[in-house]
């Protein structure tokens, strides 16, 4: 548990003042060491995290290596097809046990004294086990790979938890999991990763990455250019009539409806002929098959999705699943895999990819500029640390309080989202007077939206 | 070993690796200038741009993820977008200074098509770049398609393969690597 006071962090770390309808986020929050440190113990240890897509372990004995909240992991399918995670260290001497990036194994053989444990968890072998004998019968019981405490899969999403306690997963992702059967259900033979992962670093911090994602604020200073290229081909962005939902748990939404097509969904020009009549056909396949109300929430709508605290669907012109993992206050590692339809022919799946990866990747024509703004923050938010008026610490994101007064649904280009995530990261963190309020706060905050 | 016969012409003699190691140089001149039209004209109308994934274990880039699959139209929109000043992470464009070398050329792979006149060539590179104060290192190799037969050699496909096991932080790739 956090110590009662929170060992020992600032508060006012989020002060809201329903007077003046402001919302202001300490900069403490991306820079310190302290707060990163306990942001280990009191989320990433306690949370349910994403772990991987269970199409990345296809197939008995497929394995990844993947460090997920500071701690390296293997996550495999054992020889039985179950979906596993373990810790990637050898119980007798804490040696890492699997040092490929992937590969496929029913057996994780320790070099160092060649321990030799099945993909199960199970010991298959300790050299000249012998001289432990006198350690009696439940030594080698003792000796079992190491299991993340929980894992639990959710539409193929493979999520695990470190801490034994956390509820069931279904009640934990709440709202958001509808979001993601909603990805499952795109495509009839449903979705699988593909190879060629993202694996990149950002020189900032990860709440600036969540920040960024649940921002339509930025879309169009941000991505001047991108803008621009869309405009070329023949499609107009718009901010119109769409909105940014706290969906509970530190879960957010963004719902895009002018952003871009989708591919194999909604169609746009730059998409070409040939996929207009792909999508049309699929698109009335949809409706058969779910009804024409649910299809038009599955195919219409784009989607950012984030699960709190590390998981990132891009639900856009196609799908990349986003993981982030922080590596120290003012850097994270980056993950992202492109999910696409199981079977899909060769031309929609290479417009996918062109389309995927020159947007949300980071060698894309939007993406760096993203990074880039993450990175500025993280630079510029030196200029105000240990400043003389300690309020000018602060970040604003009061945007579109005055609806949230009213309980009006705020829109994605408001800071509705973000509020909703700082407020739980506050929450989380467990610092005593972390949150400061001020004049009369509503009594409730607009959660989850209802789609059914 | 033997060097590979080289099926192209430039200017109507054979091509030697002193020619191609010219074309690479200046293209790697041309980059550090900031002089993307330039760049631009490097490649043939149709070719493509590509920088895969750092796990690329050789799939196509137009079936897995990476960092850059580009066809020429995007390859002119990522031209474009770069000599704006609202290309954010490349304004101020990074200060970049890169090194070509175990230049050698190949007789294209089968998957690459047999058509004469193609040239593969591979070579390694350091991409140094300077930016918001960091100064980054970016290794690597390339593996290009080259046409031959006019009077200048052309990309067909220039692709930059990364020798790292992930980008470390600060590796946007906004520039050209």
């Amino acid at each position: 548990m956090p110590e009662p006071n929170g060992g020992g962090l600032p508060g006012r770390l989020v002060v809201e003042d329903w007077e003046a309808l402001t919302f202001r986020v300490n900069r403490i929050a991306y820079r310190s060491p302290e707060i990163f440190r306990a942001e280990r113990d009191r989320i990433w240890a306690r949370s349910w995290l994403y772990l991987g897509h269970e199409t990345e372990v296809a197939g008995p004995n497929d394995f990844k290596t993947r460090t997920l909240g500071g701690r390296p992991l293997i996550f495999c399918r054992d020889s039985g097809g179950t979906v596993r995670a373990f810790l990637n260290a050898c119980p007798h001497r804490g040696t890492i046990l699997c040092r490929e990036r992937e590969g496929s194994s029913k057996l994780f053989q320790c070099f160092y004294h060649a321990w030799t444990f099945r993909n199960n968890g199970d010991v298959a072998a300790i050299p000249g086990k012998e001289a432990y004998e006198a350690a009696g019968e439940g030594f080698l019981d003792s000796m079992r790979l190491r299991a993340v405490p929980r894992l639990e899969i959710h539409e193929g999403f493979v999520f695990v938890a470190f801490d034994p306690d956390v509820p069931p997963l279904l009640e934990y992702l709440g709202d958001a999991a509808d979001y993601m059967t909603m990805i499952s259900e795109q495509h009839a033979d449903g979705m699988e990763v593909l190879p060629g992962t993202q694996l990149y670093g950002v020189r900032g911090n990860w709440k600036l990455g969540v920040e960024n994602a649940m921002d339509g604020y930025h879309f169009s200073p941000t991505h001047n250019t991108f803008v621009g290229y869309l405009r070329e081909t023949g499609f107009a962005v718009t901010d119109d009539d769409q909105y940014a939902y706290n969906l509970g748990n530190g879960h957010g939404l963004l719902v895009l409806t002018g952003h871009g097509g989708r591919i194999s969904m909604l169609w746009e020009p730059r998409f070409g002929e040939d996929e207009k009549v792909r999508t049309a056909e699929h698109r009335a396949e949809m409706d058969r098959r779910l009804g024409p109300e649910r299809a038009r929430y599955v195919a219409d709508e784009s989607h950012i999705l984030f699960v709190w605290p590390n998981l990132l669907l891009f639900d856009l012109e196609g799908l990349s699943i986003r993981q982030l993992e922080p590596v120290a206050a003012d850097q994270t590692d980056v993950r992202a895999w492109q999910l696409a339809p199981r079977g899909e022919d060769a031309e929609t799946r290479a417009l996918r990819m062109k389309t995927m990866v020159s947007f949300v990747g980071p060698g894309g024509l939007a993406t760096p500029d993203d990074i880039e703004a993450y990175e500025a923050v993280q630079r510029g938010i030196e200029a105000t640390a240990a400043e003389a008026r300690p309020e000018f610490d602060f970040s604003d994101m009061s945007r579109g309080m005055v609806d949230e007064v009213k309980g009006v649904q705020g829109r994605s280009i408001d800071e509705g989202a973000m509020r909703g995530f700082w407020r739980h990261w506050v929450d989380a963190l467990g610092v005593e007077d972390g949150l400061s309020v001020a004049g009369p706060r509503p009594e409730r905050f607009l959660e989850g939206r209802n789609v059914r | 070993m033997t060097a590979p016969a080289t099926t192209g012409l430039i200017g109507g003699r054979e091509i030697t690796r002193a020619d191609v190691e010219d074309f690479l140089y200046a293209e790697a001149d041309i980059l550090d200038a900031w002089k993307y039209d330039d760049w631009l004209a490097l490649f043939e109308p149709g070719a493509r741009f590509e920088v895969p994934a750092t796990d690329w274990t050789g799939t196509s880039m137009l079936a897995s993820g990476s960092f850059v699959t580009d066809d020429y139209d995007l390859l002119r929109a990522r031209v474009k977008r770069l000599k704006s000043r609202k290309a954010h992470a490349e304004n101020p464009p990074s200060r970049t200074h890169r090194m070509i070398s175990n230049v050698r050329l190949h007789e294209p792979a089968p998957e690459d098509g047999g058509e004469p006149g193609l040239l593969r060539v591979t070579a390694a590179f350091i991409v140094h770049r300077a930016r918001d104060g960091e100064f980054d290192a970016y290794v690597g190799r390339y593996d290009h398609l080259l046409v031959t037969g006019g009077d200048a050699l052309r990309f067909r496909r220039r692709r930059a393969v990364l020798g790292h096991e992930h980008l470390p932080a600060g590796s946007r790739l906004s520039f050209i690597l």
